[in-house]
């Protein structure tokens, strides 16, 4: 037994990018895969780590002195580095436990398939890392009261109930979404749409203001203030923004934006190589749950941007830019200096969907909810980086924290994951936990009677 | 070697998923051309230098080259009738 521990602490200390690997290519032969394809994948998978891990010490190294520089000019303290959502779920990946999470979301879903509780078959198996990442929080937050052997265990359990919320979500939007997006069969099992949960309420009473249900063409809009939105052009207005804020002379800001374009616009090249060393690994779990529910019509989850065609969308995460920028400067309680997380697509779709696409009201939901996903970024901050500091999976400096200035869900990941704080006495996590739970059934029957009563959704 | 084109939010999830097997596909059946996965907030830029667009929303505008349904790809319903379409369009492109 102790021979298999210190074997298993050996690879663990050898880093992210290379046990992880390990651990792909085994789960490729279990799969199926041809050796030299499993081979190839988790090679493709340890170049993903460490081409992230270079790519967020060249974000940091160019953006961490203009943040302090920042402070030193405007007195605005946002130490945070932000790394977008593709850091989160490299971090999130080197978990050591992360792949045991395939095993749980699949057979929950199967289960649930089998007792005729949901009509959803999750296809989106790259999102398990969102479920990886809720585990990791629990965990984190759990260690001080139950040890570590008993934080893993709530950390699984706290996921599962999430996979199963998340089977429920989709369930009840997919007529919504067929009607939506035009397109029959799928639906979205994301859990950046949980914020629509608590999005709900609000919504209802901004519907009874008369002038806030017109519509409004957002295509036109939408090719025209486009290109800002795209990664190298938005790194490099970023950039130069901290610059000048820094007080940088011309030369020193031209070269900050640029450095931050380069990091935006590298981001999803190296990203990539993720997707490209777990597809076949999702692909054999897809073909294998297609056969197995062969004789049932299933709805089947996929990640969000099926529903990219609607411009309402980007409209919102075009707004919500500019918005995220100035509540970080003025928010109190704000640690992070948005950046590669800036493009919240998350606050967007919830938006989108509990609105069914009234671009008004989505606006005005997105100013109100931006806050939370400083919050939650900040409040995560700090276990994040201890993650990514033991596994390797991203090179810190001492003391450097980072973080993702648009977590998905975050309201829903800070309830379910700090609900055990309660024993240090913070009951706010325990009241969101309640308010979701009700807000949840409230929408659950509003969106069964609209898809009973075939409603438009306007 | 033969471009097409996928998009998705950020050409890193859902269109790196697609590329990645329909490039698999088109090893397998020995079609000389490569799938890229992009922006959508970019994908006009690339729709020039591409033979197909694999779509995974639903498609308004009119592109001047075919228009293969991406969600086939992720459901594998009617996925052998949108890849013959796509074979055909590296053969006619």
């Amino acid at each position: 037994m102790s021979i298999l521990q210190d074997v298993i602490n050996w690879l663990l200390g050898l880093g992210a990018a290379i046990f992880v690997p390990i651990i792909i290519i085994i789960a490729g032969l279990i799969v199926g895969m041809k050796l030299k394809d499993a081979v190839s994948a988790g090679i493709t998978l340890g170049v993903a780590f460490t081409g992230m891990s270079m790519l967020i010490s060249f974000m940091s190294s160019a953006i961490g002195p203009a943040a302090e520089a920042m402070l030193k000019s405007t007195g605005i303290n946002l130490p945070i580095v932000d790394g977008g959502w593709t850091t989160l779920s490299a971090i999130a990946w080197s978990w050591p436990y992360a792949f045991l999470m395939f095993p749980l979301m699949i057979g929950i879903n199967i289960i649930m398939l089998i007792i005729n509780k949901t009509k959803t078959f999750n296809a989106d198996l790259w999102n398990v890392w969102g479920k990886i990442f809720t585990g990791v929080a629990v965990a984190a937050v759990c260690k001080p009261y139950f040890g570590t052997a008993g934080s893993i265990g709530i950390a699984f359990v706290t996921a599962g109930i999430q996979i199963i919320f998340e089977l429920k979500m989709a369930d009840m939007y997919q007529y919504r979404i067929e009607k939506l997006s035009g397109i029959p069969g799928v639906t979205c099992t994301h859990k950046m749409g949980f914020t629509s949960i608590f999005m709900f309420p609000i919504d209802c009473l901004l519907k009874k203001i008369p002038a806030l249900n017109k519509r409004f063409d957002a295509a036109v809009l939408k090719d025209k203030i486009g290109i800002f939105a795209e990664s190298h052009v938005l790194g490099f207005i970023l950039g130069i923004i901290f610059g000048v804020l820094a007080r940088y002379d011309v030369a020193k800001t031209l070269t900050l934006g640029i450095q931050a374009s380069c990091s935006l616009t590298l981001f999803p090249v190296i990203s990539k190589y993720f997707m490209m060393a777990l597809e076949p690994i999702s692909s054999a779990i897809s073909a294998f749950m297609n056969k197995k529910f062969d004789d049932r019509t299933l709805v089947v989850g996929l990640d969000w941007p099926f529903m990219g065609g609607a411009n309402e969308i980007w409209l919102a995460v075009f707004l919500c830019i500019p918005v995220t920028l100035i509540y970080s400067m003025i928010l109190p309680g704000n640690d992070i200096l948005p950046f590669a997380g800036i493009v919240n697509n998350a606050i967007a779709v919830a938006a989108f969907l509990v609105t069914g696409g009234n671009i008004i009201r989505m606006c005005i939901l997105v100013i109100l909810f931006a806050p939370a996903y400083l919050w939650v970024g900040t409040v995560m901050a700090p276990f994040i980086s201890d993650l990514a500091r033991s596994t390797g999976a991203v090179s810190l400096k001492a003391g450097e924290l980072i973080s993702c200035s648009s977590i998905d869900g975050p309201i829903q990941t800070y309830a379910f994951s700090h609900l055990f704080k309660i024993l240090d006495g913070n009951f706010l996590p325990l009241v969101l936990c309640v308010i979701f739970v009700v807000c949840f059934v409230a929408l659950y029957k509003y969106l069964g009677k609209e898809e009973k009563e075939g409603r438009e959704i306007n | 070697m033969k471009q097409i084109v996928v998009a998705c939010g950020s050409g890193v999830a859902t269109s790196q998923t697609v590329a990645s097997k329909v490039n698999r596909l088109l090893k397998e059946n020995n079609v000389p051309a490569e799938v890229l996965a992009v922006d959508i907030k970019s994908v006009d830029r690339y729709i020039a230098g591409s033979v197909a667009y694999i779509a995974i929303t639903k498609v308004d505008k009119e592109y001047p080259i075919p228009v293969i349904n991406g969600i086939a790809f992720l459901t594998g319903v009617g996925q052998d009738a949108e890849f013959k379409k796509l074979v055909d369009a590296v053969n006619n492109g």
